[in-house]
């Protein structure tokens, strides 16, 4: 499939690592940008992390993993360059000069350290646009931390609002701020273009996750100012009832229901055949189930225990209640309404044979005229070649890189398989 | 720096915090944003509680005062023909529509793409619903807690093994599904630069959740195994929250050069972390609760803000597990400038989080006012937009149109 015209021409040069940086990229990736990935021998983790298939890595495991498919170098070019040795950073300043946007998720200190700051950037490109993710910032006390999706998901105050009802805090995700970063990341890039469209003008961003995370519990932050401390409640929520999963037939099948409207308590009312408990004045008002709602999720329970969890869905939605069975990653791949949706992408990982056809999640918007589908997967230093002869050198003096180490297409002798 | 979205002009009518966070993104990068709300009782997040103040009040609900930041509010009943008519001029003159009726609902108004299209070809409509515009399941209801559950996320991500699935507060589907709305937008504003026209986005909100927070569906299809929720549960140097003197902590092994056990038996002062039985990491989550009664008591010794500055200087990831109090009060955040504040004329000033990114070193959150209260512009937006009078205002407002 060919690449989307809506940015052809724009040229993206990133210096990335695991997770939030590489998915916003791939958004531009996605519609049609030169994402140039440069990646250095020192730091395979990305190309490490899998997952593998059969969840084993194999001979060429650094071209296998799956998560190089769906963000890491997703419709990316591959240049695998020492970025460090000074023929790689003069070659790197000379890509500079061509391209429009320069991205880093380095802690802050680092670009500057390798002489690819800002203001240094834009001495040799005065329209460059720099983009640098990183956990707190170039500014504070906390600029020098590091993280992971995990502690950030601490530190912007979601897990204390996440858990059980009456339980401890928990993490929301292990990856959650990882992929709000990186959508941020995108929405950021996106009118960093279009402001420049219209003025001319490159600009500098510091983006953070710490932010992003607390930009995602803004009801929160205000309620606090106000002595407004709000519960962890698990499934539940603050006024709907019933609102919660229950347990349905078979092994760790649920199905969460979520009744937010006296119409909707009919619905579910009558698709449980009335019962005689319903009567009850307690459960006569959206209130009045929210003060009873354990005796009610007990009810539903004894109701939904010896159902189908996804007759139950088609059930209970045909009624207008609002339902859906807990679905796993198999119920996933083979649901019906995301595969006639056209959601899901059997993608064929061509040079990759034991990789071969995998399914991956699509996106989850659809905009006529900019399809956003896997259409490549770079390898290992793929475009060194191509990248360097845009960059205007000669292929004997690329030959000359790669007997010196400067870029290579495989890992180090010695590197250890994951 | 002049805002960036300062050209563009959002209609929003929208009935979920999905929407209604998308049109506020663009609200606080500029964009001249009204949101359209039914007469009377208006969006059904300003009912929702908690409130400022305690007692319900539909200009105190602060999902609601968080969601709808920087925009001009209306109110407008598009079920009736006057209304509908008022509305469709209000989109022929807007880049942006961002619209969350169930399927095939905006058609039988008669505002459907196709509508909205002829009245003004340089439109971009924008539907986020639960499911999407087409498929088996377009019609049916959901929520947050629905997108969760139909997304993977509720199975297989938060919650702890030996219990129920359970999913994360404050409907982060929803506002995933409104990040992604952004985006799509976005290109969409950058394809109209080229083309001259403009287009309509299908996006939902369980797709949403499939496609960002859960990813699931590579790894399964990779290795075979359904990912399941409680990967954290006994991993105390990798995942667990453990008591401080003020607050929570939760630990990690990275910056620890690959010998963690060393460096944190000797951060922390306690030489029995050194046992062989604590060596690795699958021997750690077999004796977990031993190496959680030797950790937990050291690090209650800590005061949060102390142990952070401390880890840090020592090349160490930690994550203070911070409650909304601790985060607003933040030294760093304040030194950053992260938190905006908005007036609101009954609730008084309010902070607000920041997007999380700066140009060229400075916030650009718009500052224009928090939430609009109901109906606030009515007369600013149908005067100046559709040249109606104060008689015209009247006439409509005595219809309960407006």
């Amino acid at each position: 499939m060919a690449a989307p015209t809506l940015l052809q021409g724009v040229k993206v040069l990133t210096l990335e690592q695991v997770h939030a940086l590489p998915w916003g990229t791939a958004f531009l990736a996605d519609m049609g940008a030169q994402v140039i990935r440069v990646e250095s021998a020192g730091h395979l983790q990305d190309r490490k992390a899998g997952p593998f298939p059969n969840a084993k890595p194999g001979e060429e495991w650094w071209n296998e993993g799956g998560n190089l498919a769906y963000f890491g170098t997703r419709n990316k070019e591959s240049l695998c360059m020492d970025v460090t040795h000074p023929a790689g950073k003069e070659i790197f300043l000379k890509l500079v000069k061509q391209c429009d946007i320069v991205t880093d998720n380095f802690r802050p200190g680092t670009m500057r350290r390798y002489g690819f700051d800002h203001d240094s950037l834009e001495a040799v490109n005065p329209r460059i646009i720099t983009l640098s993710s990183t956990a707190f910032g170039h500014t504070g006390p906390w600029s020098k931390a590091g993280s992971r999706a995990r502690t950030i998901d601490a530190m912007c105050g979601m897990s204390a609002l996440t858990g059980y009802e009456g339980g401890p805090s928990l993490r929301a995700s292990n990856n959650y701020m990882d992929h709000s970063t990186g959508n941020n990341v995108a929405y950021a890039l996106l009118l960093a273009l279009y402001r420049r469209n219209k003025t001319g003008k490159g600009m500098r961003i510091d983006l953070t996750m710490q932010e992003t995370g607390v930009s995602c519990i803004g009801p929160a932050i205000l309620e606090t100012q106000h002595g407004i401390a709000r519960s962890r409640l698990g499934c539940s929520h603050l006024w709907k009832a019933p609102h919660n999963v229950y347990a349905c037939a078979g092994k760790d099948r649920w199905i969460a229901i979520a009744v937010a409207s006296d119409v909707e308590w009919a619905g579910l009312m009558q698709a449980m055949g009335n019962p005689a408990w319903a009567q009850d004045v307690c459960y006569d008002n959206v209130h009045s189930r929210w003060q009873h709602r354990h005796d009610l999720d007990k009810l539903l329970s004894a109701w939904t225990a010896t159902q189908d969890d996804k007759a139950l869905m088609a059930l209970l939605q045909q009624h207008g209640v609002c339902a859906g069975a807990v679905l796993t990653a198999a119920d996933l791949v083979a649901d019906p309404h995301l595969k006639q949706r056209g959601f899901l992408q059997d993608y064929d990982r061509a040079g990759s044979p034991t990789v071969g056809v995998r399914t991956y999640a699509g996106r989850p918007f659809r905009v006529p005229g900019v399809p956003m589908s896997i259409r490549h997967t770079a390898r290992m230093g793929e475009h060194n070649d191509a990248v360097l002869q845009q960059a205007g050198l000669s292929p004997n003096e690329i030959a000359a890189l790669a007997e010196q180490g400067v870029i290579f297409n495989r890992p180090r002798a010695g590197e250890k398989a994951p | 720096m002049e805002a960036i979205l300062s050209d563009i002009s959002v209609l929003e009518l929208t009935h979920a915090p999905s929407g209604a966070f998308c049109a506020k993104l663009l609200a606080d990068q500029g964009a001249d944003t009204i949101k359209v709300e039914p007469p009377s009782a208006g969006d059904q997040m300003r009912h929702e509680p908690p409130f400022i103040g305690g007692e319900p009040h539909p200009d105190r609900s602060t999902t609601f005062l968080a969601l709808n930041t920087n925009k001009r509010g209306v109110t407008l009943d598009v079920t009736q023909a006057a209304g509908r008519d008022m509305f469709l001029q209000l989109a022929a003159k807007a880049d942006v529509v961002i619209e969350s009726f169930p399927p095939g609902r905006m058609a039988e108004l008669k505002l459907d793409y196709e509508k909205l299209k002829a009245a003004n070809p340089k439109t971009i409509l924008l539907s986020i619903t639960y499911f999407g515009q087409q498929g088996p399941y377009a019609n049916y209801h959901g929520d947050d807690l629905i997108a969760q559950a139909t997304g993977g996320f509720l199975y297989a991500v938060t919650g702890s093994t030996h219990k129920p699935p359970m999913g994360t507060a404050l409907q982060q589907m929803e506002l995933t599904a409104g990040r992604n709305g952004v985006i799509a937008l976005m290109a969409a504003l950058l394809q109209r630069e080229q083309t001259g026209v403009g287009c309509h986005i299908d996006l939902s909100v369980q797709e949403a959740a499939v496609a960002t927070p859960s990813g699931l569906v590579h790894p399964y299809s990779f290795t075979g195994k359904n990912p399941r929720r409680g990967s954290g549960d006994t991993n105390v140097m990798d995942g667990m929250h453990l008591p401080t003197r003020d607050g929570e902590v939760t630990l990690t092994t990275a910056g620890t050069g690959g010998r963690p056990m060393e460096v944190w038996s000797e951060f922390l002062g306690e030489p029995r972390l050194l046992d062989p039985k604590f060596a690795t990491r699958v021997s750690r989550q077999e004796n977990w609760e031993e190496l959680r009664d030797l950790v937990a008591p050291k690090l209650k010794e800590w005061n949060n803000l102390d142990l952070m500055r401390e880890t840090m200087a020592r090349g160490l990831v930690i994550g203070l597990v911070q409650s909304p109090r601790q985060v607003l009060d933040s030294p760093h955040l304040a030194e950053r400038g992260y938190f905006v504040e908005l007036e609101h004329a009954d609730a008084g000033t309010l902070k607000y989080p920041g997007p999380g990114f700066y140009f060229d070193g400075a916030n650009p959150m718009q500052t224009v006012r928090a939430a609009p209260r109901l109906g606030e512009h009515n007369a600013e937006v149908y005067s100046a937009r559709l040249g109606l009078s104060n008689d015209d205002l009247g006439r409509l407002r005595a219809a309960h149109v407006i």
